[in-house]
């Protein structure tokens, strides 16, 4: 939707039709994605797992208190996912452990955005030697190694000194992946706003006096927001699989804290005797992922009906 | 062409599977030899550089050191003639002086298997490898060396500088043997020659063949010098990285020992008939608490002492909330012992010491009465007039462990820190790699640095002589940071005379310093020792002859074994 | 064309001098060190201390150590005896003349380590890798053509669902289900092994051996591979499929099939290629997981170990070798997409 000058007299009005504009499309968005049965689905799955997780301290039983005498129980009424190595109720650990998945998922996602948006809107709206540089950092990141720098880097900062980061591996594992992870982020927004800053209203904007900064934030950041939301949610699940991933190897979420990779990990040892130890965390991890994957694939196809309709044909 | 392939490619095929059915042949039969199993390849055949222990394993097997320690503490000699000793005037020590003279006589009928004898040039030449300031290496007692003394072809003299009672196992025991002197390559250096990848053997098997990560084959050697033995002919070392696999091998015959069995395994197999579990007589590892006596971070008790450990009663209570019976019952099989002093293997054992009880509400009284107390009634207890920490102080600690043991040890720390939470000490528990939680205090190292509250691990000594591991772990001069290992920074002046003292051969002396010794260590209590992990090693029926072993690997008599008809 | 490649190799090459930097900076950053612990003894004396830091070279300032690392210090003076002075020509000849020093564990050069255990990696990973792609071209085609089928809906609701499962979960499950659960019916052994490359003391070809060690390993990093390439072929052949040219072609008379493969699928296949070629690092880069899991003794597990070892030449060799493919294989993807595609040029 391409506006000139001329059709908004005064900055207010330009602005105010600027949100009108954004709220019409907030709507349609969530009119689209409604009609798309999987990310519905997705959606009712991921808000159960998170309720449960919130409710988490509501279970009877503590997740770091053992109970000898219960040990490696199958699941049974009073123990639904059944205990693990030290007697500890199986479900209250898998559930605080979805709090600690989903604490490093949006740690993840915020650090990604946090570093990845703002380089990636530098470097599209001021092209030349900024984007040249930006872009050669962001693919000295992308040649990294990844699962291998991972492992290292945890290795690296679960021992460091920082008072903050001491004995608080979330932060720690969320850091850790959160700056391998803002590439996509940083390319995303760049593409967006190459394309966005040649339109018109950006030219108006700043023939009425509008900062470069005004211009980002106000004008062509609001455009792009799509494919960010999009990859935020897919970036989510990619976090989990890959705290889990950290976690199960060893170098992720430290014990007694449950994590559902550690707990995987955990259930290794007896595995063929006690599987259930090992499932649950395990299936635990797919429904967060496959909801997430579906969200993020029904937003993307709310947010770009010409990609939908391309798809069905008709176009 | 079509028609051409469609005919050629079922040939092919079948070809291919008759083929690869005939290449799916097993490689030993039962006449022909038995099966090892270990989890990794041996980092070399030289266990001085790495002793990670697969290494001594196949060291065992094809070389000999001047003299070897069996199962029970006893030495015995293998390429000496005779066990030097003050008797038979193989040990000469110069009381003035404070050194001693060790006089070593090979023996003459031992011969490398390229038909070269051993002679004393492989003595010297091992000794001077190991000195060399580029490729050499440091073990235990090098330092008191002076320098070897070739007196002839069969004949050495080791001049020692001070009286080191470890000099029967100087070149000899699981780490140390005497290496060839014509066949290793002196520029390459004592840690790096090849030679510790395709050693010349001078003991009961040789090397034939190594497949880097899936086995090695070992077969007899025909001109060991002793007539008749050994009996198996030939020895396959399988690297079986799982331990389900092993296990199950074992249980069905197709392996006939497994190295280092853990606990959860023993369990599995004790009553299994094809199988039986060899203890050693004696264990190693004690599982033990450290107690940082300065502050954490620092690294001096008398500058910044440590506001919660720094009282003796402290650390007693702590130990009395322990139930060692527990953790050893449900962690460990109930194949972990108490422990309570650290001499309590043979030769020296001392019986002064009493059993500390599992006590909680004792511990609870004693924390009391020295000055800590729940006033807040959040269940940790906090300083009230406890005289090492300010009122308030929150009886609050770091429990450290590390990773690479397993989960047994992981789980009773995690126990532990429970048992202490119920008497009103909040741990908090973190698991470390050993790499971190040993380095140099330059490389981030935790212990050298004082980065603990209270650790837990396992360790012990080997062989027979403690004075060492107990100089590194109490005595003063271990206290300076990369000095030793005295990571509590415990210094006992008393304690260290007593210690300096037992560096003397009369073992009625050293008995009688070690109990007092040992009454010091409970009275001040630096390390709380709790348990010892059994040392055992699996095998099938038909393997005879095997005995687990805790001052060596369990092939230290390979050439004895034997397989019942 | 050519132009583009030099240019981009000489680029290449400056990240990687770049990356070489940052991972060693980062390896030895690392707390802990070689040092500590080595085996099964828990104190390090200050003696031995001494002696291996100079074995190592890690008695060096961090920016001499990265030097010689790089080029080697056969050309200057070192200090080979602890003497303080330095007497001798040093014996390392550096990364650019292909030497990667020697492993801390084991003192042997780094390269044989990885020798040893490379073709064990790149048989893995190939061998998934072809899985994958034989199986999902073929479902990718028929979902595109077939849309909104049944066939369609259920395979993309299994391509979810295969690229929410962990890795190591399903190796797990696979474990659990072939080798615990279900047995042969005929030996009465675990249907499947569960781990290694070939059956205890069988060497050699022993093809049908191997094959049955592969089975699971390659179908735990298979599926993943499967899910992905299956709707990325999937929603490329879409856009292909209605495009006006394809019209013109049935329109011409020509029959549907030969539309869809002569001209559909070549043009679907290209962007799968350069996808794959941007995958092929993984061959190299080793599936640390699948290694893990099922004890194949591979570039992943040498990784890990390293890691825990703090073995810095091996770790170094791997990352930086990981890199580099990492870049070639996107260089590569891009010549390829010039080659397949007309319309792309570089200049």
């Amino acid at each position: 939707m391409t506006h000139t000058a001329d059709d908004f007299p005064t900055i207010q009005q330009g602005q105010s039709a600027a949100l009108a504009e954004a709220a019409a499309i907030g709507k349609s968005v969530w009119r689209r994605f409604r009609r798309h049965p999987g990310a519905i689905a997705g959606s009712i799955i991921f808000v159960i797992l998170l309720l449960l997780v919130v409710l988490a301290p509501l279970s009877p039983y503590d997740p770091e208190v053992s109970n000898m005498a219960v040990r490696y129980q199958p699941p049974s009424w009073q123990h639904p996912m059944g205990t693990d190595a030290l007697g500890r109720d199986l479900l209250t650990r898998v559930l605080y452990g979805g709090r600690i998945s989903v604490l490093v998922g949006l740690l993840v996602v915020g650090i990604s955005i946090s570093i990845g948006v703002p380089i990636g809107a530098l470097a599209g709206y001021y092209g030349g030697r900024l984007d040249a540089i930006l872009m050669r950092i962001t693919d000295t990141f992308l040649t990294l190694p990844t699962l291998l720098v991972l492992i290292l880097l945890s290795a690296i900062l679960r021992e460091v000194e920082f008072p903050l980061f001491e004995r608080n591996s979330v932060l720690t594992i969320g850091l850790v992946i959160g700056i391998l992870s803002w590439m996509i982020f940083a390319r995303l927004v760049r593409a967006s706003f190459l394309t966005l800053r040649e339109m018109d209203f950006v030219a108006a904007t700043r023939a009425l006096g509008g900062s470069d900064l005004r211009i980002i934030l106000r004008h062509i950041l609001p455009n792009s927001i799509g494919p960010i939301i999009v990859e935020a949610t897919l970036e989510m699940g990619y976090a989990i699989i890959e705290e889990s991933g950290l976690s199960f190897l060893g170098f992720g979420i430290q014990p007694p804290t449950p994590s559902w990779g550690n707990l995987l990990s955990n259930a290794q040892e007896n595995f063929t005797k006690y599987p259930w130890q090992a499932i649950f965390p395990g299936l635990m991890i797919f429904l967060a992922i496959i909801s997430v994957n579906y969200i993020g694939d029904g937003l993307r196809d709310a947010f770009d009906p010409y990609k939908v309709i391309e798809k069905a044909g008709e176009y | 062409m079509f028609s051409l392939l469609k005919k050629v490619v079922p040939i092919l095929v079948t070809g291919l599977l008759i083929f690869s059915l005939f290449a799916c042949s097993p490689a030993t039969t039962a006449e022909e030899g038995i099966v090892v199993v270990i989890p990794e390849d041996p980092p070399s055949f030289n266990p001085a550089i790495m002793d990670a222990g697969y290494d001594s394993l196949v060291m065992e097997l094809v070389m000999l050191g001047l003299a070897d320690i069996d199962a029970s503490g006893n030495p015995f000699p293998e390429l000496a003639a005779e066990l030097p000793t003050a008797e038979n005037g193989g040990v000469v020590i110069d009381e003035e002086n404070g050194t001693m003279d060790v006089t070593w006589n090979l023996r003459t009928d031992v011969k490398w298997s390229d038909g070269t004898p051993v002679t004393s040039d492989d003595v010297l030449f091992t000794y001077n490898a190991i000195i060399d300031p580029a490729y050499g290496t440091w073990i235990p007692g090098i330092d008191y060396i002076e320098n070897v003394e070739q007196v002839d072809a069969d004949t050495v003299i080791v001049h020692y500088n001070a009286i080191f009672p470890g000099y029967i196992t100087q070149f000899g025991g699981e780490l140390i043997v005497i290496w060839p002197a014509h066949y290793c390559d002196a520029t390459q250096g004592f840690s790096a020659w090849d030679c510790a990848r395709t050693p010349l053997s001078n003991g009961p098997y040789l090397l034939e063949e190594w497949v880097n990560g899936d086995h090695m084959t070992f077969v007899r050697n025909p001109d060991f010098y002793e007539k008749g033995k050994p009996e198996i002919a030939k020895i396959t070392v399988q690297i079986v990285p799982d331990e389900a696999v092993r296990k199950t091998m074992l249980i069905n015959g197709d392996a006939d020992l497994d190295m280092w069995t853990t606990e959860p395994v023993i369990n599995d197999l004790k009553d299994n008939p094809n199988v039986v579990v060899s203890l050693s007589p004696n264990n190693r590892w004690v599982f033990r608490l450290f107690f940082n006596l300065a502050a954490k971070g620092t690294t001096d008790p008398v500058a910044t002492p440590h506001p919660i450990l720094s009282n003796v009663d402290v650390r007693r209570a702590i130990r009395m909330a322990i139930n060692v019976d527990t953790i050893s019952k449900e962690f460990f099989f109930g194949y972990a012992k108490p422990a309570w002093t650290e001499f309590f293997r043979e030769p020296y054992v001392c019986t002064n010491i009493a059993r500390p009880a599992f006590d909680p509400e004792g511990a609870k009284a004693m924390l009391e009465a020295a000055g800590w107390k729940d006033t807040d009634g959040d269940g940790i207890r906090e300083c009230q007039g406890c005289g090492t920490a300010e009122d308030g102080y929150k009886m609050e600690m770091e429990f450290i462990t590390y990773g690479e043991y397993g989960e047994a040890l992981e789980l009773s720390q995690q126990l532990i820190a429970e048992m202490l939470g119920n008497i009103g000490i909040k741990m908090n528990i973190s698991v470390v790699e050993g790499s971190v939680m040993w380095a140099a205090s330059e490389d981030g190292g935790i212990e050298q640095n004082g980065n603990f509250d209270i650790d837990i691990y396992d360790d012990g000594y080997a062989g027979i002589d403690p004075t060492d591991f107990i100089y590194g772990y109490y005595h003063s001069a271990s206290a300076t940071p990369d000095y030793g290992t005295n990571y509590g920074r415990w210094m006992n002046a008393e304690f260290d005379t007593l210690l300096d003292e037992s560096y003397t051969l009369d073992t009625a002396a050293r008995q009688e310093n070690f109990c007092k010794m040992a009454e010091i260590l409970e009275a001040e209590l630096p390390e709380a020792l709790l348990f010892t992990a059994v040392n055992a090693d699996a095998h099938s029926v038909r393997l005879q002859n095997v005995q687990s072993s805790t001052n060596d690997l369990v092939t230290w008599n390979a050439k004895d074994w034997t397989l019942a008809k | 064309m050519l132009n583009y490649i030099v240019r981009c190799l000489f680029q290449t090459v400056v990240l990687l001098f770049i990356l070489s930097i940052l991972l060693f900076a980062l390896v030895n950053l690392a707390p802990g060190g070689p040092l500590a612990g080595q085996g099964r003894s828990r104190q390090i004396r200050p003696e031995k201390v001494q002696i291996l830091k100079r074995q190592f070279g890690l008695d060096k300032p961090l920016p001499t150590q990265y030097l010689i690392w790089l080029v080697g210090n056969d050309w200057m003076m070192v200090d080979v005896d602890g003497d303080g002075a330095n007497e001798s020509y040093g014996t390392r000849l550096g990364i650019l003349r292909g030497d990667f020093g020697f492993s801390y564990r084991t003192r042997q050069p780094v390269l044989e380590e990885i020798g040893q255990r490379l073709p064990n990696t790149a048989l893995l990973m190939t061998v998934t890798l072809l899985v994958g792609i034989i199986v999902a071209i073929p479902i990718g085609i028929i979902s595109a053509i077939r849309q909104y089928s049944t066939f369609d809906i259920t395979v993309t609701t299994l391509s979810f669902a295969g690229q929410a499962i962990p890795e190591f979960f399903l190796g797990l499950l696979l474990i659990l289900i072939f080798y615990a659960w279900l047995k042969n019916p005929i030996t009465g052994e675990p249907l499947l092994p569960s781990g290694g490359m070939t059956s205890l003391g069988v060497s050699g070809l022993a093809l049908g051996d191997r094959l049955v060690h592969l089975i699971l390993p390659v179908v735990t990093g298979a599926l993943g591979w499967i899910a992905w390439y299956s709707r990325f072929l999937r929603s490329s052949m879409l856009e292909v499929v209605n495009k006006d040219y394809l019209r013109t072609a049935r329109a011409k008379g020509l029959p549907n099939w030969m539309v869809l493969y002569k001209h559909a699928l070549r043009n679907a296949l290209i962007p799968l290629i350069t996808m794959l070629a941007i995958d092929l690092p993984t061959i190299f880069g080793g599936a640390v997981f699948v290694e893990t899991l099922f004890s194949w003794p591979g570039m992943g597990r040498l990784y890990f170990t390293a890691a825990v070892d703090r073995d810095y030449p091996v770790l170094l060799a791997i990352l930086i070798m990981g890199a580099a493919a990492i870049i070639l294989s996107s260089l590569l993807a891009d010549i390829l997409y010039s080659f397949l595609d007309p319309r792309v040029r570089y200049d």
